[in-house]
């Protein structure tokens, strides 16, 4: 699975993301560290905020293609 | 013999810290439990790790019950805490080590034990 997949997942699901950055980790199209600063995770514990990215990327999680996942979340704004 | 989703239940709701991981804390099969598992013992948690390797289905019910759909997962008195990464993260921000006091007192056992689930073939 090429990263700009998982890159257009992660557009739709957060169209007003600050940062949005897909880098596969392995070069093996398997193995990804997801970075996604958004306002939308304004409020939210960092246990919601990554069920927001799992969820935006629920088919490819779930057929196996993404072996694994590492993500980072930020609300927007801080660092 | 209780239904796999009842034992994994019960292992969620009655272990202090219960880890679900691929493989063992003796030979990780991970880097993510890895990462997980040393995040817990730093802060002194005890851990009781369940191994989601030997049957496809442990990971399946696991994540029906918790809506987590990664390895490992780490539970502490029964609430999902996340997984790896939200685990070292916590664990960065001093935030780990007070959900796990406050959740299990200062003189709590640290020992790491493993639970095999009983898996019908």
């Amino acid at each position: 699975m090429e990263a700009e997949t998982i890159h257009a997942l992660l557009e739709q699901a957060f169209p007003d993301a600050a940062e949005l950055d897909v880098e596969d980790r392995t070069g093996t199209g398997d193995h990804f560290q997801v970075t996604v600063a958004s306002a939308a995770f304004e409020g939210l514990s960092l246990l919601d905020q990554h069920r927001q990215v799992n969820a935006a990327l629920a088919a490819p999680l779930g057929d196996g293609s993404i072996h694994e996942l590492r993500i980072r979340t930020r609300t927007k704004g801080i660092a | 013999m209780s239904t796999l989703k009842h034992q994994i239940a019960e292992v969620i709701e009655k272990e202090p810290v219960a880890l679900f991981m691929k493989g063992t804390p003796e030979m990780v099969m991970c880097g993510n439990s890895y990462r997980a598992l040393n995040a817990l013992t730093a802060v002194g948690a005890p851990v009781t790790t369940v191994d989601i390797l030997p049957d496809p289905r442990i990971r399946q019910e696991l994540s029906e019950i918790s809506g987590w759909p990664t390895i490992p997962q780490v539970f502490v008195k029964g609430e999902l805490i996340g997984g790896a990464d939200i685990t070292e993260e916590l664990l960065a921000s001093g935030d780990l080590q007070r959900k796990v006091d406050e959740a299990l007192g200062l003189e709590r056992a640290q020992d790491v034990k493993v639970v095999a689930l009983a898996v019908d073939s």
